[in-house]
């Protein structure tokens, strides 16, 4: 699911358009906190790419969480 | 008189988003009587490993019809509330503009557009601000939100950028609304197909969860999809995947 790149983060392997596979990244996150709505990117509210943590990359996204 | 107000980067993990911020100062400025305030817009800018932002990069913009008496109240107001309201490690910046002074809104809607695309300097957006007459500052950090602050402005006065902040609680009857209905109720430019064709008046559209507007041709409109099955409805609206683009 995750890739370790440069200073031990944590790069999201499936890329910004996996929807499923960013719902299930969230699924057992203990980390995970829902974005504010604006930028929310799809409609189930427990994914990856809803949460406040992530930090987008051109092709991907970072988690930020300390504990994600 | 209009103006535009523009914040970006004045959040951090932990607090409140900045979209959240411009619709405070939106608020305020009709509790102030000071005129009245539109919704706000959210505009994507470029996300690049040599830009910093927190998690996505975007700016906030919203127009406000004011009496011009309250302009120098307002963008001091809005300085103070920046430095009030933004998170410790952010880097804001505020842009006003007055859209009917600017000499030349190609350069403003060309800066950002380039900021969706393009690595700018704060340099670039000083330097703009200073030709087109645009009150543009920094509260804190390295104020590099200066640059999404005057891209917003120029996003917004493109007309076609950015969705529209919150989402439109629409009263529906078996789950469907009329169209001319739900335009009259939000004030939109329409509701508009993903392929880009404006529905009828009469047309049903079978509403999804917190369906949101995009800000097009300088309205806000209700973006929505073919529907295949057999009921009344032929059009349902837009999920979030399909609006991403906005």
């Amino acid at each position: 699911m995750w890739d370790i790149v440069e200073q031990g983060r944590k790069l999201f392997r499936h890329g910004r358009e996996d929807f499923q596979a960013a719902v299930q990244a969230a699924s057992d996150c203990p980390a995970f906190r829902e974005d504010v709505e604006e930028e929310w990117v799809t409609d189930e509210a427990r994914s990856c790419y809803n949460c406040r943590f992530r930090r987008w990359t051109p092709d991907s996204f970072l988690c930020q969480a300390a504990a994600g | 008189m209009k103006v535009l107000i523009c914040i970006d980067d004045t959040d951090n993990l932990e607090s409140r988003g900045t979209g959240d911020l411009a619709e405070q100062l939106a608020t305020e400025i009709e509790e102030r009587n000071w005129g009245r305030s539109e919704f706000v817009t959210r505009h994507q800018l470029l996300v690049h490993p040599d830009v910093p932002y927190t998690s996505h990069n975007s700016s906030m913009c919203f127009a406000a019809e004011i009496g011009e008496q309250y302009l120098p109240a307002l963008v001091e107001r809005a300085k103070a509330f920046l430095v009030e309201e933004s998170a410790e490690g952010s880097d804001p910046g505020l842009a006003v503009a007055v859209p009917d002074t600017l000499s030349d809104t190609a350069l403003l809607v060309d800066f950002g557009r380039r900021a969706k695309r393009e690595v700018l300097r704060k340099q670039d957006a000083y330097d703009l601000a200073a030709a087109q007459g645009i009150y543009l500052s920094e509260h804190g950090g390295t104020g590099h939100g200066v640059i999404g602050a005057l891209a917003g402005i120029g996003l917004r006065m493109s007309g076609n950028d950015g969705r529209i902040k919150g989402w439109l609680e629409i009263p529906t009857r078996d789950g469907m609304a009329r169209v001319a209905d739900i335009v009259e109720q939000f004030q939109l430019g329409g509701v508009r197909s993903m392929a880009g064709d404006l529905l009828e008046e009469n047309d049903l559209v079978a509403v999804g969860e917190k369906p949101k507007a995009v800000y097009l041709d300088g309205k806000p409109f209700l973006m929505v999809s073919p529907l295949t099955d057999a009921g009344p409805a032929r059009w349902k609206t837009s999920c979030r995947r399909e609006l991403k683009k906005y």
